[in-house]
């Protein structure tokens, strides 16, 4: 059987472990705990190791510690815990370790609910914690894409020696969906500055204090090229029925799913709509909606937030069309709420 | 006479959706007014019962859902609703949706004797051999020995609910309930029916015949369907 029925933290976790992940380190918290749990259940079975921390600080200290030593791990958690992990994830950045995070999000601020959300956007694409940096952001959008950008990530963090974060809302994480197993990742990378044992070279050593300051200047020269490497080569996104269209909706992850719903249904009702799913939310894909903007006289930003990405969104079409908002926070918004404010919008700007 | 029926089996079998269908069928031919559906479900908070508790109050159902209170469905703390052992000792129809865990079967063990003193109890085990965890006869065992030890009391039947959501074809469901039957075999339980959904009913029902019954997947969000192209419903 090729096939089996998961869950969108089951197929994250059985990918990650496809991908090598040997190591987890966790605390955890709705609605990402099953990531844990499964890790917790098959860590053992296959010589790799799981640990529930004490807390999420020691966490995501642990997974710096793993990923020092050039192994493939992680951890997971939702926005409260994500938001004690920011001082760890900001020092991994600097000392270039490749791991990977998961933040099955839900609501805040503060301890907030558990309903999904996607108002950790900010601090997912704006490197999150202190200091000039950033990590490589995917949103995937179903419980196959769950499993394949967990293997997707960790081939991204060691291309580049960048944390990579996933993130997924918490209906995401816990929608059963039918996904194809995909085949165990074996080529190993090669990791020479891993503190792997020195016996007969020089000690690698992994630090993030630089005190002089041309040091401190060059390591974040160093970083800024890095990313800006990695914004011209890594930007994705998928495009519908942007060809024509006269209104652009963006949405990612399970919005984006819902939103086409909405634009398939005002395509048959004679509105020209499309959408674009940002696909990796840093580096943001700002061509695509370039893009799509050639025939476009209105963009809609759909989020279940109270408008994030709409920032990108506006900084990557620089004016040139107007960009609306439409969102909500403890409800997912339906296909027919997103529809009903294509059709007011469409009719307003006469569409 | 008062009647319980526990639905139970491993996070992600669908028991929610086979005991909400079952819950449905009842409020129907039941000898009371209504029937409870009882969420026992206490480790999940997303795809529960206790969503379609607006959904059923709506149709008009006949089917009063016992969950956690309005402003603590979704406050992630295990808890019981709170009605449960008053219901429980009176005379009236219940369906539960339990865990399929150690939390299950905490629950289970703290009911037991309230459920023992009903004039008629059945446990129905349901079974995707499709779930991860869930498809060789040790684990389902172990998760059957975990529920009966703490519960003390017996699976009456198996529910073979051999799926996968939109991806289920005919074929897939015959494999899956082969499967099924093997445990049911092995176990020593027999099946009591076997789940599938409306549009494979007729294909299916000269097949297995009576054991055969059609549900409704009420917890499915209607987005996920209708867009992939090239899915089939046979």
């Amino acid at each position: 059987m090729d096939r089996v029925l998961m869950k969108g933290n089951e197929a994250l976790a059985e990918g990650a472990i496809l991908a090598g992940c040997r190591g987890f380190f966790g605390y955890p918290i709705t609605p990402s705990s099953e990531i844990a749990e499964y890790m917790a259940r098959k860590m053992p079975k296959i010589g790799g190791v799981f640990v529930q921390a004490e807390s999420e600080l020691a966490a995501i200290n642990m997974v710096y510690g793993g990923a020092a030593t050039g192994a493939r791990v992680m951890t997971a958690s939702s926005g409260p815990g994500l938001s004690l992990k920011q001082e760890g994830i900001s020092f991994i950045a600097e000392a270039e370790l490749p791991c990977l995070i998961v933040n099955i999000s839900r609501g805040g601020p503060g301890l907030g609910g558990i309903q999904p959300a996607q108002s950790d956007y900010f601090q997912a694409t704006r490197g999150g914690g202190h200091g000039d940096y950033h990590t490589i952001v995917l949103a995937p959008s179903g419980s196959q894409e769950m499993m394949d950008f967990a293997i997707e990530a960790f081939e991204l963090a060691d291309k580049y020696r960048i944390p990579v974060m996933i993130m997924a809302e918490g209906t995401l994480g816990n929608l059963m969906e039918p996904i194809v197993m995909r085949e165990p990742v074996l080529n190993k990378v090669d990791k020479p500055w891993a503190i792997s044992g020195c016996q007969g070279r020089k000690p690698n050593i992994i630090n993030t204090l630089h005190l002089g300051s041309e040091e401190l200047e060059n390591r974040n020269l160093h970083l800024a090229n890095k990313y800006k490497l990695i914004q011209a080569q890594e930007k994705r996104a998928e495009s519908y029925l942007v060809e024509d269209a006269e209104l652009v909706v963006v949405a990612f992850g399970i919005m984006a799913r819902i939103v086409k719903k909405a634009v398939v249904e005002a395509r048959k009702r004679g509105i020209k709509a499309g959408l674009v799913r940002p696909i990796t939310l840093w580096p943001f894909p700002d061509e695509d909606l370039r893009q799509a903007a050639e025939h476009a006289r209105l963009f809609l930003s759909v989020e279940i937030s109270m408008g994030q990405m709409i920032q990108d969104i506006q900084l990557a079409l620089a004016g040139r069309v107007p960009v609306e908002f439409y969102g909500r926070i403890g409800f997912t918004p339906n296909p027919e709420e997103i529809l009903q404010e294509i059709i007011r919008l469409a009719a307003r700007e006469g569409l | 006479m008062s009647h319980i029926s526990i639905f139970s089996g491993a996070f992600g079998s669908g028991k929610t959706e086979i005991a909400l269908n079952y819950a449905l069928e009842r409020a129907v031919s039941t000898e009371y007014n209504k029937v409870f559906l009882a969420d026992l479900d206490t480790a999940n908070t997303f795809f529960v019962a206790r969503d379609a508790g607006e959904l059923l109050g709506r149709a008009g159902k006949k089917v009063h859902i016992l969950a956690p209170r309005r402003e603590l469905a979704q406050a992630d703390i295990p808890h019981l609703p709170a009605e449960i052992l008053g219901q429980l000792r009176a005379d009236n129809e219940i369906i539960v949706d339990l865990a399929g865990d150690k939390y299950g079967a905490l629950v289970l063990g703290y009911l037991s004797p309230y459920i023992k003193a009903r004039a008629h109890y059945e446990m129905f085990l349901v079974i995707n051999p499709f779930r991860p965890f869930y498809s060789s006869l040790d684990e389902v065992d172990e998760l059957r020995k975990l529920l009966e030890m703490a519960g003390r009391v017996k699976f009456s039947g198996i529910v073979s609910n051999p799926n996968l959501v939109e991806d289920t074809s005919l074929e897939l469901i015959r494999e899956g309930h082969r499967r099924v039957m093997g445990f049911a075999g092995e176990m020593g339980i027999p099946i009591a029916y076997l789940a599938v959904e409306d549009r494979f009913y007729q294909e299916l029902y000269s097949e297995y015949g009576t054991i055969l019954k059609r549900i409704k997947l009420f917890l499915r969000p209607d987005w996920i369907k209708g867009l992939e192209e090239g899915k089939k419903d046979g």
